[in-house]
């Protein structure tokens, strides 16, 4: 039964809408139809780009800083392709992500050779780098940003859509979990020169995870910019979305399977909720969010119920042991 | 367009002096990684709080912003030792990522406090040295920039000659070096974190003190200049002195000489563009081509 929950949540999140569907205009307050679809759509790009995040942030421990660069990219190179070159519009998603992976690779070849934070510290540089190529570059709107075509499918299509990329993005993960290439992943994260010394090829799997990482978000870009029809440098490749990135594994978890969307959905409701009443404490609850996350549990939210988990198995067994005939029928 | 000598001069003196400034804001950064091995980010937070705590000292209680930048250095490099007691301590032996986000989150804090108070708008100080000139090789210069550069190289040389010639110092650089080692001989490797800490923190501060009397600076202020820095102590190898001037040096050569061919608003991108380009052809910074040279 356990086993399964995987697939009743994908079922309930696919029979969902479809039963939504049949009052599209009773409003029941907070879940609407269509606000349903929209909040869908939006966090499952979110928790696809958190659990991409994941893999080479969790799994293999190389925090980037950067991954807004390759969602910029993405959905630039949707922008392009499907709004100057009409091309069809599911074609260039494909297109987005290899952009995104290109670019991971010319910033992961000469970071992952090296030990030491190199990679990171380049990360930090990559967002505000494109960030500024971008606001410059006229032939691409420039500073005033690039409109898209309007002739897109409705939100039931994105919602679709997006719970696709979710669902593949998890079920790649999941193999890379229990993978070889998983495994080294793992090792590195651990100790990198124990690992290479036992013959794992280090910087090809760092750089193969960054890869797989940006091929992802660079698809996730590339579908967001569609679904807004609307894209700026200072949006896409903003340092709000690096932040996002890195924020959502953190709270969720770290390298497990289910903290990025756990800290997704909770990251993209509380920032939809809550903080849109409260625009100027946004980076305030997120570093606090932070700090607390480090100090106190560093594996996340998934951390933390294992610690109440093992705290209330220990109490029960503590219970048990003194007193032994509890339950057996003290009472007549 | 074309560009006389005279603009090249202007330009290169321009390098010199930026150089100065940009060795003293790299060099906490590079003191904190070579002791403790961790990224501070909330380097660039710090430094924006040093621009915006001499702003203040200037525009309430009247004070010369050079003066101000000495309490800065002070004030901060308490800040830094409580930093380091309530936060840092914890994740010192810790895998990296959970400095660099503890530190990430830090920088976030500070940012978002700044703008509560400050605003988002641009602040400046004008003082009554800043549009006074004097005269070099025949050039005006701006005696800002003038005063700045020297104090940056003071400040360095004493920084400098604390970790050289005094007993804390030589512990600091021991833990650098190897802290098993240092702790074996009886450093106490943990005070040793502090200080370095508390220095780099310290040091950041004072020239966000310094750079807030030469350019306009908002809460978002740091951000360009940490990026700077790392480009810089990338550059110089992460951990030297030297190396940092170096690094220093050719990245504000660059940026100056860049402005011949590109648009001004490209400069970030070209920090950024140098760092990766570093990164491929000298993974251990130009000194350590000397050391390839030598070994």
């Amino acid at each position: 039964m356990r086993k399964y929950w995987p697939f009743m949540l994908l079922f309930a999140m696919v029979v969902l809408p479809l039963f939504l569907g049949l009052a599209p205009n009773l409003d029941l307050g907070f879940f609407s139809y269509y606000y349903f679809l929209n909040l869908g759509f939006i966090t499952f790009v979110f928790v696809a780009q958190a659990v991409a995040w994941n893999i080479l942030g969790g799994y293999g421990g190389q925090i980037s800083f950067g991954y807004s660069a390759f969602f910029g990219l993405g959905a630039y190179t949707t922008a392009v392709l499907w709004g100057m070159y009409h091309w069809p519009m599911v074609l260039t998603f494909p297109v987005a992500g290899l952009v995104g992976v290109i670019f991971a690779i010319i910033i992961g070849l000469p970071t992952f050779r090296l030990t030491g934070p190199y990679f990171s510290i380049a990360t930090l540089g990559i967002g505000e780098a494109m960030r500024v190529l971008m606001l410059n570059i006229n032939s691409l709107g420039g500073a005033s940003g690039m409109n898209l075509p309007t002739t897109i499918p409705g939100k039931m299509w994105f919602y679709y859509a997006g719970l696709i990329l979710v669902s593949g993005t998890l079920a790649v993960s999941a193999w890379v979990r229990q993978s070889k290439f998983g495994l080294a992943l793992f090792a590195l994260n651990m100790d990198q020169n124990a690992a290479a010394s036992l013959g794992v090829n280090v910087a090809l799997y760092k750089n193969l995870a960054h890869m797989l990482g940006a091929f992802i978000v660079g698809m996730s870009g590339g579908l967001y910019a569609t679904y807004f029809q609307y894209i700026h440098p200072d949006q896409v490749f903003g340092f709000q979305a690096s932040i996002s990135l890195v924020l959502m594994p953190v709270i969720g978890g770290v390298g497990t399977l289910w903290g990025p969307v756990l800290g997704g959905t909770i990251y993209y409701f509380l920032e939809d909720t809550l903080l849109s009443s409260l625009p100027s404490l946004h980076l305030l609850v997120y570093g606090v969010l932070l700090v607390l996350i480090i100090v106190l549990e560093p594996n996340g939210l998934l951390g933390m119920a294992a610690r109440v988990q093992r705290w209330w198995r220990a109490r029960q067994k503590e219970h048990t042991v003194a007193f032994p005939d509890a339950g057996k029928g003290a009472l007549p | 367009m074309a560009y006389t000598s005279q603009d090249l001069l202007t330009v290169l003196v321009a390098a010199v002096l930026t150089a100065g400034i940009y060795a003293a804001m790299s060099y906490g950064l590079s003191i904190i990684y070579g002791v403790m091995k961790i990224i501070n980010l909330s380097n660039a937070g710090v430094m924006m709080l040093g621009a915006f705590t001499t702003f203040e000292l200037f525009r309430r209680a009247h004070m010369d912003p050079f003066l101000a930048s000495l309490i800065v250095f002070v004030f901060y490099f308490s800040l830094g030792l409580v930093m380091y007691r309530l936060l840092v301590r914890r994740v010192v032996t810790s895998p990296p990522i959970s400095s660099l986000l503890l530190l990430f989150g830090v920088w976030l804090v500070i940012q978002n406090i700044a703008i509560l108070i400050w605003g988002n708008q641009d602040e400046s100080i004008l003082s009554k040295y800043t549009f006074a000139t004097v005269s070099v090789l025949g050039l005006p210069v701006s005696v800002t920039r003038l005063v700045v550069f020297f104090v940056s190289i003071v400040a360095l040389g004493l920084v400098y000659f604390f970790l050289t010639h005094t007993y804390t110092g030589m512990a600091i650089r021991a833990t650098a070096q190897n802290r098993d080692a240092a702790r074996l001989v009886g450093i106490d490797v943990e005070k040793s974190f502090m200080i370095a800490f508390a220095l780099g923190t310290a040091l950041a501060a004072f020239a966000g003190s310094l750079l807030s009397t030469i350019y306009s600076f908002n809460p978002d202020f740091g951000r360009v200049f940490q990026l700077k820095s790392f480009s810089i102590i990338v550059l110089g190898g992460l951990e030297s002195l030297p190396g940092v001037a170096i690094g220093a040096i050719i990245l504000s050569f660059i940026e100056s000489l860049s402005i011949f061919v590109m648009r001004a608003s490209m400069q970030n991108f070209l920090a950024f563009t140098i760092l990766v380009v570093a990164l491929v052809v000298l993974p251990n910074g130009v000194a350590g081509l000397w050391q390839r040279g030598r070994g």
